[in-house]
C-alpha cells in the first residue's frame, strides 16, 4: 500500500466576484494533510467555483490559496500539481483509454517505459486494465467514470479535485463507485476536495463537510457533528432525509409556543418569533389529545421498514417517522411528541442557533 | 492493490518542468501569438491598402521613372463620377425626366423621409438615427437616379447595373433555390444524387462558367441554334441587345449561385423540428399551412443570412460580365468592379480608385441596412 | 359506427383524393410527386448541360464547332484530341518535360518556404504553359489554403476561448498613424520603409505611453465582427494599392504575392466557419488538458484540431477551391511566372483568329475536373449542415 501523508490545502479569505455579482465570499478553511473534504451546496452557493480557483481555472478577485506551504494564487494550474475529475469526465474523445490515462504524463514528458507502466498500474486499481484500447465512446458510464479516476491519479498529485464526479451516474452505480472512491482515497492518502450538491455522498465520503450557501461559509465539521449539531437553520433544512421539521412558533424560557401546543426545549431565552426544528425520527405520533402538538394527518407513506406520516400542526407540515404498522387516514386527528434533547431551536429573523 | 514505484506524492512528475525555457515563453504570451497573425495579415493586406486606396482617389497620378508620382486634387476624381465627364458612364444619361420618373422619385422621397420621422418619435438612440439618415440618403439617390434612368427612357450606368445584379440576381436565386430546396427536402428518392448535383456549379470558376454559357447560348454554333431558327433570331445576338445581355449575365450568375442558396435552405429545411411537423400533421395541417405556420419562421433566420452572404458576394461581381460581353452593348452589362478595372486599364489610377472607393460605400451602405433593419430584426425574433 | 368516419378509408377515396392526396403521412400524393420529379429532371438537366457542353467541344475540332451545334460525340461527330494534343504536342513539351515539371511541383511547394525571393517561374522558360499554370494554381492554391486555415484557425479558436480587450484608444492612434504614414509617403515623398519604420515605432512608443489612459475597450465580438467583415471589402478596392506594395518589395508576379493575398481574401471564411466550431466544443476538455499540464498549443493541436477535424475539412476544401478559381487577384499580380490557370483560360480568348472554343474547353476540362472530385467531398460535410451553424450564429 502506498499510503502516505498528503498535503495541507489553505483557503485564505478568497473571493470571486463575476462583474457585479459577488459569488464567493470571503472564504477561509484549512483542508488538513490526507483528509477527504467535501464543499456541498445548492447550485449557485458558489462551490465550484472555490474548486475552479484552487484549480486555477478562475482567478480569485482577492485572498490567497496554499497549497502545502507554497502560495500558488497567482500559479498556472499545470504548475498546481492538481489533478481534476469533471463532471462531464472531459476524456478526449479521439484517444484512446491508454492515451487518455497516459496524457497527463506524455504533456510532461515522461520516458515512454515509466508512462507504461504508470498507466497499466492506475488502470488497475480502477479495475480498467481491459479497456486500456478501447475509445470513450465505447464505454458505459461506470467505466467512463473510472477512466477519468485513473487520468487524475496517473500523475500522483498533490491534491485531487472532484466536480460532482458521480451526478452522471444512475442511482446504483452511484452507490458502487461512492464506496470505490472512499477506499482509493484512504488508500492513497491524497488530500482530496469534492464538489457536490448531493448530501448523502457528502455525509458518507467526507472526512469533513464545508456547506456553502450563496458564497458563504456555513458551517465546516464532520458529517456526524453536521447532522447532530447544525448550526444554523440552513444547515438543518439542508442536511437529513426528509429534511428537518420546522414549528413556527415563539421561545419563551425554556419552552416553545405555537398555536397547536407547547413544547420543552433544552435552550431557554425570549425570542417572539422562533422556529423549533425536529428530525422526523426525533418525533412520534401518538392518539389525539397527547403528546406536545395536536395535528391533523395530510398523508401517510409506507416506506418499508418504516412509514412517514405527514401532519399538519398549524400552519407547518411536519413529517414524522413512524413504524411500519402505523395506519391513519387522511383528515385524521393525532398527537405529536418530540423527545426533548434532540430539539434546535432557531431565531426565525436571523435563522441563527439558539443554544 | 499493486504499489507504485515510480512516482512518490512530492516527487511527481510536475516536478519535471523547467519552468523557464523557450517553450514556456511562447506559452505564456500564446494569448498574442494565437490572434497576431491574422490581425497583422489583415491589416497589412486589407486595411492599409483600403486606407492607401484614398490617396489615389484624391489624387492624380502620374507614372514616373522614379514611381509614382501623385497630386492631390480634393474629391475631383468623384466629382467627375456624379456631374462630369465621367457622370454617363457610372450612374447613366441624365437628361429630362419623365412624369412617371417624377412620381416615382418622388413617392420614393416621400417614402424615406416618412420613414425617417417615424423613426425619430420613436425616439431612436441618435448613433442609430445618423444610421437611418445614411439608409435613407442611398434609398432616395437610387430612387432619383431609377427615375431619371429607367423610368424616363435613358440607358444608366455601371452603378445601376451592380444594383440590378446584386437585388434582381439574389432576388431569383433566392426564390429558385428555395424551391428546389424545399423539393429535395420532401420524400424523395435519389435526395443524395440530386444534392450533390446541384451543388456543383458552385464549385466551377466563374470564368469557365462564363465560357460555358457564351458557348451554349451561341446564336449560331450553339446547342440550341435549331431553337433561334425556329423563333427567327438567327440574326440576332446577345451583344446588341442591352437588356438581352444583362440577363443573359444574370442567368450565368444564377447557374454559379443557386446552389449555394439551395445547400444552405436545404440543410435548414432538414433541420426543421420534427416534432412540430409531425404534430401538425397530426392535428390535420395540409402541407401548405405547414409550410407556412412552422417551417418557414424557423427557416426565415436562415434565409435573410444567406441573402445577406450573397449580396455581399454579388456586389463583387466582375468575371460573369467580363468574359460573357466585355461590359458590352456598350456599358449596359458592366459591373462596378469591371469600370474600375477599364479605368486601370487605361491608366486613371485616380478615377478607377475613385469608382472601387464609390463601390465600397455602396456595399456597406446597402448590406448594413439589410443587416440592421432585416437580418437583425429576424435573429432577434428567432430568440 | 357513424357513417362520416367511412369516408376517411383508403378504400372509399374518390379518384381526385387519390391524386392529389398523400397516401399516408411522410409520403407524397402521385401528382405531387409527378411535378417534382418533373422540376428535379429539368433542373438536373439545366445544372448538367453546361458542363456537358464544355466536356464535348473539348473533343471536338474547328470544323465540328463552326459548323453548327452537333451533340452526341461518335454519332454526330467524331471526337478527336486536337484540342488536348495542341497542349500535350507543344514542340518543347515531351514526357521529359511533362516529368520536370512534376520534379518542379515538388520543388516549387517547397522552394517559395526557403526563399519567397527567387522566383521559381523564371528558371524555367516559358515550355508547357498549361502544366506550368496547372502546377501554379496547385502550388498557390494549397500553400495559401495552408496558411489561411493555420492563421485563421488559430484566430478563431483565440477568439472562442481567450479574452481581448484591446483599447479602443490604441486603435484610433494606429488609423491616425496609417493615414499620416501615407499621406508622408505619397505626398512628400519619404520612402516607404522609412515612414512604416517610423509610424510603426511611434505606434507601439504611444500605445505604451497612452494605453493606459484610455478607458474604453472592444471586446471578441468586436474583433470577431472587424474580420469577419473584411469579407464585404470588395476587392477591386484593394488590389491598386497591393499591386503598389508588392511592386515596392519586388515581388510582383511571384507565386508568395498571390499566396499571401489569397489567404488574406479568404481569411475572414474561416474565422467565421471555425469560430462556430470552437465555440461548441465542451471547454472541460480543454480545462482538463491544461490542468494536466499541457501548453495553450499543445491543447490547440492535440485536443481541439482533432475533435473539430470534420469542420477544418469543409473549411480547407472550402478555400481551396475558392484559391483554385480566383481570377481578379490574378489577373492583377501574375502576368508570365506566377500565371494561374483561370488566367491561361481568359488568355485563349485573346488570340487573332477568335476564341479558340476547343482548346479553351480542354482547359476548362483540366480545371474542374479536382474541383468536382472536390465538391463531392465537400458535400458530405455540408450535407451535415456544417456550414448551417456559422449562418445560423
Amino acid at each position: 500500500m502506498a499510503s502516505t501523508a498528503g498535503v495541507p490545502v489553505t483557503f485564505d479569505n478568497i473571493a470571486k466576484s463575476f462583474g457585479p455579482v459577488r459569488v464567493l465570499e470571503e472564504l477561509s478553511l484549512k483542508v488538513a494533510p490526507g483528509e477527504f473534504l467535501v464543499l456541498l451546496g445548492a447550485s449557485g452557493s458558489g462551490k465550484t467555483t472555490a474548486l475552479r480557483i484552487l484549480a486555477g481555472l478562475e482567478t480569485a478577485t482577492s485572498g490567497r490559496i496554499l497549497i502545502g506551504d507554497r502560495e500558488v494564487t497567482e500559479v498556472l494550474p499545470k504548475y498546481r500539481d492538481v489533478s481534476m475529475v469533471f463532471q462531464s469526465y472531459a476524456l478526449y474523445p479521439h484517444k484512446t483509454v491508454a492515451e487518455n490515462i497516459g496524457f497527463p504524463l506524455k504533456v510532461r514528458k515522461v520516458p515512454k517505459d515509466q508512462q507504461e507502466a504508470a498507466i497499466r498500474d492506475a488502470a488497475a486499481q480502477v479495475q480498467i486494465d481491459q479497456l486500456l484500447d478501447r475509445y470513450p465512446r465505447q464505454l458505459s458510464g461506470g467505466q467512463r467514470q473510472r477512466v477519468a479516476l485513473a487520468r487524475a491519479m496517473v500523475r500522483r498529485p498533490s491534491v485531487f479535485l472532484m466536480d460532482e464526479p458521480l451526478s452522471n451516474l444512475d442511482a446504483k452505480l452511484r452507490g458502487h463507485m461512492r464506496a470505490e472512491l472512499k477506499h482509493m482515497q484512504s488508500t492513497l492518502g491524497t488530500t482530496t476536495i469534492y464538489v457536490t450538491h448531493d448530501q448523502i455522498e457528502a455525509m458518507t465520503l467526507a472526512h469533513r463537510v464545508a456547506i456553502l450557501e450563496k458564497g458563504v461559509l456555513q458551517q465546516l465539521d464532520t458529517p456526524a457533528r453536521i447532522y447532530n449539531d447544525p448550526a444554523n437553520l440552513f444547515v438543518a433544512q439542508f442536511i437529513g432525509s426528509p429534511p428537518m421539521n420546522v414549528v413556527h412558533g415563539s421561545l419563551e424560557n425554556a419552552s416553545f409556543i405555537t398555536r397547536s401546543g407547547r413544547v420543552e426545549v433544552p435552550v431557554s431565552g425570549r425570542i417572539d418569533k422562533a422556529i423549533l426544528g425536529a428530525r422526523p425520527e426525533d418525533c412520534g405520533v401518538v392518539p389525539a389529545g397527547q403528546g406536545h402538538l395536536g395535528a391533523e394527518i395530510y398523508t401517510v407513506e409506507l416506506i418499508g421498514d418504516h412509514t412517514l406520516v405527514t401532519v399538519k400542526a398549524g400552519e407547518d407540515l411536519l413529517t414524522v417517522k413512524a413504524p411500519k404498522d402505523f395506519s391513519g387516514t387522511t383528515g385524521e386527528n393525532i398527537g405529536i411528541t418530540f423527545s426533548k434533547d434532540q430539539l434546535f431551536v432557531f431565531d426565525a429573523a436571523s435563522g441563527a442557533r439558539v443554544r | 492493490m499493486t504499489s507504485t514505484t515510480t512516482y512518490q506524492p512530492g516527487n511527481s512528475p510536475a516536478g519535471l518542468f523547467k519552468a523557464r525555457s523557450w517553450g514556456e515563453w511562447v506559452d505564456h504570451h500564446s494569448r498574442t501569438f494565437f490572434i497576431a497573425p491574422a490581425v497583422v495579415l489583415i491589416l497589412i493586406f486589407a486595411i492599409f491598402p483600403t486606407f492607401y486606396s484614398i490617396v489615389f482617389a484624391l489624387s492624380r497620378v502620374r507614372f514616373r521613372a522614379t514611381g509614382l508620382q501623385f497630386r492631390f486634387v480634393w474629391f475631383d476624381n468623384f466629382i467627375a463620377q456624379f456631374t462630369g465627364n465621367e457622370q454617363a458612364h457610372f450612374l447613366g444619361r441624365l437628361t429630362g425626366m419623365s412624369f412617371v420618373g417624377w412620381i416615382f422619385a418622388l413617392a420614393m422621397t416621400a417614402l424615406a423621409i416618412w420613414w425617417l420621422y417615424r423613426s425619430w418619435q420613436n425616439r431612436t438612440h441618435w448613433i442609430f438615427l445618423v444610421g437611418r439618415l445614411i439608409s435613407a440618403a442611398m434609398f432616395i439617390f437610387i430612387g432619383w437616379i431609377l427615375a431619371l434612368t429607367l423610368l424616363s427612357g435613358n440607358p444608366w450606368g455601371t452603378m445601376m447595373t451592380t444594383l440590378f445584379y446584386v437585388i434582381v440576381g439574389c432576388s431569383i436565386q433566392f426564390v429558385i433555390g428555395t424551391g428546389l430546396a424545399f423539393l429535395c427536402s420532401q420524400p424523395i428518392s435519389g435526395k443524395n444524387f440530386f444534392r450533390v448535383l446541384f451543388f456543383i456549379p458552385l464549385m466551377i470558376t466563374p470564368l469557365g462558367v462564363g465560357y460555358a454559357f457564351k458557348m451554349v447560348l451561341d446564336i449560331t454554333k450553339g446547342p440550341l441554334q435549331p431553337l433561334w431558327d425556329a423563333i427567327g433570331l438567327q440574326d440576332w445576338a446577345w451583344s446588341t441587345d442591352a437588356w438581352a445581355a444583362r440577363w443573359f449575365v444574370i442567368l450565368g450568375d444564377s447557374w454559379q449561385w443557386i446552389p449555394f442558396i439551395f445547400i444552405v435552405m436545404l440543410a435548414a429545411l432538414e433541420n426543421v423540428s420534427r416534432d412540430q411537423v409531425e404534430a401538425a400533421q397530426v392535428d390535420g395541417a395540409s402541407s401548405v399551412q405547414i409550410f407556412r405556420e412552422i417551417t418557414w419562421p424557423q427557416i426565415v433566420p436562415v434565409a435573410v443570412t444567406v441573402i445577406l452572404i450573397r449580396m455581399i458576394e454579388a456586389f463583387k461581381i466582375v468575371d460573369l460580365p467580363n468574359i460573357m460581353t466585355s461590359g458590352g452593348p456598350g456599358i449596359a452589362t458592366e459591373s462596378m468592379t469591371l469600370h474600375s478595372y477599364f479605368l486601370w486599364r487605361a491608366n486613371d489610377m485616380g478615377s478607377s480608385a475613385a469608382v472601387a472607393y464609390l463601390l465600397l460605400i455602396l456595399t456597406v451602405v446597402v448590406c448594413a441596412s439589410f443587416f440592421n433593419y432585416v437580418v437583425l430584426g429576424q435573429l432577434r425574433r428567432a430568440k | 359506427m357513424s357513417t362520416s368516419s367511412f369516408k376517411y378509408e383508403k378504400a372509399n377515396r374518390s379518384l381526385m383524393e387519390r391524386l392529389f392526396e398523400p397516401p399516408a403521412i411522410g409520403k407524397m400524393s402521385p401528382v405531387a410527386k409527378v411535378v417534382a420529379y418533373g422540376l428535379l429532371a429539368f433542373w438536373s438537366l439545366f445544372v448538367i448541360f453546361p458542363i456537358y457542353w464544355v466536356v464535348i467541344t473539348a473533343f471536338k475540332d474547328a470544323a465540328a464547332v463552326n459548323q453548327g451545334p452537333f451533340y452526341i460525340p461518335f454519332v454526330d461527330f467524331q471526337p478527336n484530341l486536337n484540342a488536348w494534343r495542341i497542349h500535350l504536342s507543344d514542340p518543347n513539351c515531351d514526357l521529359y518535360a511533362i516529368g520536370r515539371q512534376f520534379v518542379l511541383l515538388a520543388y516549387n511547394s517547397f522552394a517559395f518556404i526557403i526563399s519567397p525571393i527567387v522566383d521559381i517561374g523564371a528558371m524555367e522558360p516559358q515550355i508547357c504553359r498549361v502544366y506550368h499554370a496547372f502546377t501554379n494554381s496547385l502550388v498557390i492554391g494549397i500553400a495559401s489554403t495552408a496558411l489561411c486555415v493555420t492563421v485563421g484557425s488559430m484566430a478563431a479558436y483565440a477568439l472562442a476561448r481567450i479574452q481581448y480587450k484591446p483599447k479602443f484608444g490604441n486603435a484610433a492612434i494606429f488609423v491616425l498613424l496609417t493615414l499620416v504614414m501615407i499621406a508622408a509617403t505619397s505626398y512628400a515623398g519619404i520612402p516607404w520603409y522609412v515612414s512604416s519604420a517610423v509610424a510603426l515605432a511611434l505606434f507601439f512608443l504611444m500605445a505604451r505611453a497612452f494605453g493606459k489612459h484610455f478607458k474604453s475597450t472592444l471586446g471578441n465580438g468586436d474583433i470577431l465582427f472587424w474580420i469577419i467583415s473584411q469579407r464585404i471589402l470588395p476587392p477591386i478596392v484593394v488590389i491598386i494599392p497591393i499591386y503598389m506594395m508588392f511592386q515596392a518589395v519586388g515581388l510582383l508576379d511571384t507565386h508568395l504575392a498571390l499566396i499571401i493575398v489569397y489567404a488574406v481574401a479568404n481569411l475572414p471564411i474561416v474565422v467565421w466557419l471555425m469560430h462556430d466550431f470552437f465555440a461548441s466544443l465542451p471547454v472541460e476538455l480543454e480545462e482538463s488538458a491544461q490542468l494536466d499540464g499541457a501548453s495553450r498549443f499543445g491543447i490547440f493541436w492535440d485536443i481541439v484540431l482533432p475533435l473539430t477535424r470534420p469542420g477544418l475539412a469543409a473549411t480547407t476544401l472550402l478555400t481551396l477551391i475558392l484559391n483554385w478559381n480566383e481570377y481578379l487577384f490574378a489577373v492583377f499580380l501574375s502576368t508570365a511566372r506566377a500565371q494561374t490557370m483561370p488566367i491561361m483560360v481568359a488568355a485563349k480568348n485573346a488570340g487573332e483568329k477568335g476564341i479558340l472554343w476547343w482548346e479553351m474547353c480542354a482547359i476548362i476540362v483540366v480545371m474542374i475536373i479536382p474541383v468536382i472530385i472536390m465538391a463531392i467531398f465537400l458535400q458530405r460535410f455540408i450535407a451535415r449542415g456544417v456550414l448551417l451553424g456559422a449562418v445560423k450564429g
